[in-house]
């Protein structure tokens, strides 16, 4: 029996904050003025933050490792009982921190950013109704309400994206956001059917308890971990279903953020950790995972080599990363998946936010060929921009350094191939990365007229703590190779069970290490030869360029190919059934048969006065004479 | 008694109307028997004991005048007495023609359709049926739009061939009734008819019903009578009569004939698999925004149908709160439909744009309500659909994919249509668009909000139909060792 835990049920609060904002930010919407919207919203998920931590002390002195803190019964019916509750374990409050923390920061800077938009009250109503959804995915404490969070990220991405709804392009980058995160979707309602049939719940604890009775590969837990995975690829952009990420940074460039760090994108990563109990009963599951993880970290990272639009190399940059959290999920090893979740949330928001105020310096302009020499126009910026360049390469000390790191190696262990390949996507990583920043903060500016400057302190704070983050945040997680104690992994035992592997010896790891370090430093040295030392700047739109950089500067061509292979042959085959099926075969044939009753009707009509109501007052009588008349005789 | 009272409110109403001609005096009077409606019924919910009401009405044929109601009924009738008082607000504080004439027919097709889902026999059941065809059918005529007379023309053929059967199945029906002959549905359920001729009397009795649905290939009248009907008779349609023909199936065929039904079962399920599809496919490219969310309309309706074939538990459960769920949803979109259409004098798609620009308040709330149409959770919409998909799981991975696709495809053509509308560039056409009037809120709110209610909390109707909910899947599960289901 395991004992209450005092104050553990104040645990609903935590999404109560955000969605009170919502209300307030959204109802009020007219009557707030100046930064009040965005000071309620920040407050209220910096306030969801707080408690995040007063629980996460909480669970640790009660010494117990979960607790379910049931609201209300959501569907009762027969069989079916979903309640409407929440887990409380070391999984979802790590969650719920960098949810809410990250997510605060986040928001902060956008009383900044967003400061002279007209409609910065709607904007700040739905950053909230965000962060609430990302909190009811990760704190259900079943897969329904997990659905509920999931589907509510999917929405709010929606109408943030569309933010600025005069564009069509704009506009049409949400929709697409959200059609390719419902074909996903539509696999994980499936997948949470089938855990239904086969468990009789869609409760965590009750599933993972019952799952220890099938076999390692049972038909039904690989058929059901797959279409989880369905949906799991459209939330965290795997191929195929990626093309609507880097589409999103039509939105505000917090959105962004929200969207590749603190949110959304690391929800797929999150479900398939959860369900670690199922996916180590599903080694072909795993395999998938493995592929579309590499397969993705390496093409997104190769796109990113050529793109020149500062958000966009941004956002192939996530799509890269998450392939390798998805890597590292493939691999069994969830909990340095979930490492790379934290890591990634700190330097990738810096990354955003930073670049938020690059943009917010240079009066909107985005691409990078125009840009240059920012360095010491913004130092902050610049500095704290550095950091999370250096940490999501890979250099240590920095926080992504770890984390990779961590999944590089268990990489080697399953197959040096994956390792190779794996490394190779981390050194192109490095190159882009510091491409953008040399071309972005190095050599002479570019953009004439323009006049960069530091941006305000709301917007510079949540800079140097992001940095600070990034800088630090991999020391939560020291291998014992360096005398560290992987506090982060034993963290999450109790909730992911990750699969054994052998451990490499320490003389081979730190030969792997020393090894990518010293590629690591070639490739910067050579990015800086090329793009500081002979000022190399992209080529400009049109001019021509070699096959190979041709397919990558257009990404592969892959939405293109979506447009020609799907979108359009819907719109024909919604032309062809209306046009052909529906008014050349359907409706003519009834039709046909109506005229000739229409014909004889209008035979008799010469009996009557031509009288419509008389007709149907006749039918009536008509109908009741019939039957007297049947039944006599 | 209480039944009674329900089924005659409106009817009697309807009749005082009739003599008055002071407009906004007679849509007061419509609305507030549309409410004492709602407030008797309610109290059927509240009530433990059961109502019901019979004498004998024609004597020689023993046909009783029988009222009375299930779980299933009540389910419809709540619907009903829903729906109407939002109906008539849709007419409020707008210039309409022959007011009285037209709110007397309004209140006489809500007497008839509680006739329909209160009668106990087959007779009365038919009669009723037949009865709410007529005052629709003035209404389509009379205050109908472009094209009215032969699409209402047409409509009114294809209902009517639909009831021929249906009437000449009832009294084959009736002529099986052993003894003194009856039509009552107690005795028809007691009939054990032969497998062989269940077979084709499955079709004698459900073609009338597949066409109000509609079922594929039957709802070709459906797309243009919706596009021209007035805004409240399409709400009835869509709101109403579409679920007219689930309760009437749900009457005749399960019970009645389950090996027939059992027979056919997967070959309707397809049908209305392809109906899912096929309207959602077309909505897409529709540039008439109410012919679109015509087709979507057919879309859901026929995965309620697909639910219904399938017939366990979840399946049914997920049918009944659907039943009330896309009731609230299509009546509110029809009402923001006809909104757009006062503001901006069209309904082309490609000539609409900008209007969230203008009008945001009626953006959000558009934007609500689209959100429920594609069930996203939290919404009725989605509790209704993920039962229904649950149960046609149980039944068939294959027919589960098939009905969840309408969940992305319902995505695409409703998010297309609210851009095309709302967002964007204002276009010329929106040139003068005011926000929402208090009238309009009035509507709106409340309809939306029973939209929220149901998804976060929708115990209470779960609770309302268990034991019918329970009863029904019954049926089938004996069958399936008598007669093998139709191969595919």
């Amino acid at each position: 029996m395991v004992n209450p835990i005092p104050y553990i049920d104040l645990a609903w609060l935590v999404p109560a904050f955000p969605l009170l904002g919502f209300l307030v930010t959204g109802l009020a919407n007219k009557s707030l003025k100046h930064k009040q919207a965005g000071i309620i919203a920040s407050a209220m998920v910096l306030l969801s933050f707080l408690v995040s931590l007063v629980l996460f002390f909480i669970l640790r002195s009660s010494g117990q490792n979960e607790a379910t803190i049931t609201l209300f019964n959501w569907i009762s019916i027969g069989g079916m009982n979903i309640p409407f509750a929440f887990l409380i374990d070391h999984l979802s409050l790590t969650m719920m921190l960098i949810v809410t923390g990250v997510g605060a920061l986040i928001h902060i800077y956008s009383i900044g950013y967003m400061h002279d938009d007209e409609r910065v009250n709607s904007f700040f109503a739905q950053m909230n109704l965000f962060t609430f959804s990302m909190l009811l995915l990760v704190m259900g404490a079943n897969y329904l309400v997990l659905f509920i969070g999931w589907e509510g990220v999917g929405l709010c991405s929606y109408l943030l994206i569309g933010f600025w709804f005069k564009n069509p392009a704009y506009n049409y980058a949400a929709r697409k956001a959200f059609v390719m995160n419902r074909i996903g979707d539509l696999g994980f309602i499936l997948g949470i059917i089938l855990l239904f049939i086969t468990f009789k719940t869609v409760t965590f604890s009750e599933i993972f308890s019952q799952a220890a009775a099938f076999p390692v590969g049972a038909p039904v837990i690989t058929l059901i971990t797959i279409l989880l995975l369905i949906g799991a690829v459209g939330k965290s952009a795997q191929i195929p279903l990626f093309t609507w990420l880097p589409d999103a940074m039509a939105g505000p460039t917090p959105v962004s953020a929200l969207i590749h760090a603190a949110t959304m994108v690391t929800a797929g990563i999150y479900m398939i950790a959860r369900s670690s109990i199922l996916y180590n009963l599903a080694p072909l599951t795993l395999n998938i995972i493995i592929v579309i993880g590499l397969a993705t970290a390496i093409i997104a990272a190769l796109i990113g080599l050529k793109q020149n639009d500062i958000k966009k190399v941004l956002a192939y940059s996530t799509v890269s990363q998450l392939g390798y959290m998805f890597l590292a999920l493939g691999l069994g090893a969830y909990s340095a998946g979930v490492f790379h979740v934290t890591t990634h949330a700190f330097f990738k928001a810096l990354l955003f936010l930073g670049a938020g105020s690059v943009i917010h310096a240079m009066g909107g302009e985005q691409d990078i060929r125009k840009m240059g020499g920012l360095r010491k126009k913004m130092p902050l910026t610049y500095f704290t921009f550095l950091a999370a360049t250096l940490a999501i390469s890979g250099i240590p000390p920095f926080s992504g350094f770890f984390s990779k790191d961590l999944i590089l190696s268990k990489a080697f262990e399953h197959s040096v191939i994956l390792y190779i390949l794996a490394l190779g996507g981390a050194l192109i990583t490095c190159f882009y990365m510091f491409r953008l920043l040399y071309l972005v903060f190095f050599g002479e500016q570019r953009l004439a007229g323009a006049h960069p400057h530091e941006s305000p302190k709301v917007m510079t704070i949540p800079l140097i703590i992001l940095a600070v983050l990034s800088v630090f945040g991999g020391f939560l997680n020291i291998p014992s190779l360096f005398n560290g104690d992987s506090k982060f992994s034993n963290y999450l035992h109790s909730a992911v069970v990750s699969k054994a592997s052998e451990e490499l010896s320490h003389s081979t790891e730190i030969g792997l290490i020393l090894g990518s370090l010293l590629l690591l430093g070639l490739v910067i040295f050579f990015a800086y030869r090329t793009f500081v030392s002979k000022s190399m700047i992209p080529a400009k739109d049109g001019e021509p360029m070699s096959f190979f950089s041709k397919l990558i500067y257009n990404k592969f061509y892959i939405d293109e190919m979506y447009t020609a292979v799907f979108e359009k042959p819907f719109g024909y085959l919604s032309d062809f059934f209306y046009n052909k099926v529906e008014n050349t075969v359907l409706d003519p044939v009834v039709d046909e048969i109506g005229f000739t009753t229409a014909r004889v009707g209008s035979l008799l009509r010469k009996l009557q006065q031509g009288n419509m109501s008389f007709y149907l007052f006749a039918m009536v009588a008509g109908i009741l004479l019939f039957i007297i008349f049947i039944l006599i005789v | 008694m209480i039944v009674l009272v329900i089924l005659l409110i409106p009817f009697i109403a309807g009749l005082l109307l009739l003599l008055n001609r002071n407009a906004a005096a007679v849509k007061l009077v419509a609305l507030a028997s549309a409410i004492v409606s709602l407030v008797a019924t309610l109290s059927l919910v509240f009530t433990a004991q059961l109502s019901s009401y019979s004498v004998i009405w024609i004597n020689f044929l023993e046909i009783k005048f029988a009222l009375g109601y299930d779980g299933t009924s009540l389910i419809m009738l709540i619907l009903t007495s829903l729906l109407f008082p939002f109906i008539i607000m849709a007419g409020m504080k707008r210039e309409q023609q022959n007011v009285s004439l037209l709110y007397a027919l309004i209140l006489f097709t809500q007497s008839a359709l509680t006739g329909v889902f209160l009668a106990q026999n087959a007779f009365l059941f038919y009669i009723f049926w037949e009865l709410t065809l007529i005052p629709l059918y003035f209404i389509l005529l009379l205050w109908g739009g472009e094209g009215r007379r032969n699409v209402t023309f047409k409509f009114f053929i294809y209902t009517l061939t639909g009831s021929l059967f249906l009437l000449f199945g009832i009294i084959y029906l009736y002529s099986l009734t052993p003894g003194v002959h009856t039509t009552d549905f107690s005795a028809f359920s007691n009939l054990n008819i032969p497998a062989n001729t269940q077979i084709w009397l499955f079709w004698v009795l459900f073609i009338a019903f597949a066409i109000k649905m509609p079922v594929f290939p039957f709802h070709t009248w459906q797309p243009s009578t919706y596009t021209m009907a007035p805004t409240q008779g399409v709400m009835i349609l869509a709101g109403v009569m579409t679920k007219m023909g689930i309760y009437g199936a749900l009457r005749f065929l399960f019970p009645v004939i389950p090996l027939g039904v059992h027979y056919w079962q997967n070959t309707i399920i397809i049908l209305s698999l392809i109906g899912v599809i096929y309207a959602s496919v077309i909505a897409f490219r529709q540039t008439n925004l109410k012919t679109l969310i015509a087709f979507s309309s057919m879309a859901h309706v026929s995965l309620m149908v697909a639910a219904m074939f399938v017939l366990n538990y979840y399946a049914v459960q997920g049918l009944l709160f659907q039943v009330l769920s896309h009731g609230v949803t299509i009546v509110a979109l029809f009402y923001i439909v006809m909104l757009i259409e006062e503001k901006a004098g069209t309904l082309e798609l490609p000539k609409l744009g900008g209007i969230k620009l203008l009008a945001p308040n009626m953006a959000i709330l558009f934007l609500l309500v689209v959100l429920g149409s594609i069930a996203l959770p939290l919404t009725a919409g989605f509790v209704g659909e993920f039962l229904i998909i649950t149960g046609l799981f149980q039944q068939s991975i294959w027919f589960a994919v098939f009905g969840g696709i309408t969940m992305v495809l319902g995505a695409i053509y409703m998010l297309y249509a609210y851009q095309r509308v709302m967002l964007g560039e204002k276009r010329p056409g929106s040139g003068n668009i005011t926000d929402l009037k208090r009238i309009d809120y009035i509507v709106l709110i409340p309809l939306i909000t029973i939209i929220l209610v149901l998804g976060i909390y929708p115990q209470p109707v779960f609770n309302l139909v268990e034991a019918s909910v329970t009863t029904m899947q019954n049926l089938l599960v004996p069958v399936a060792e008598v007669i093998p289901a139709l191969p595919l």
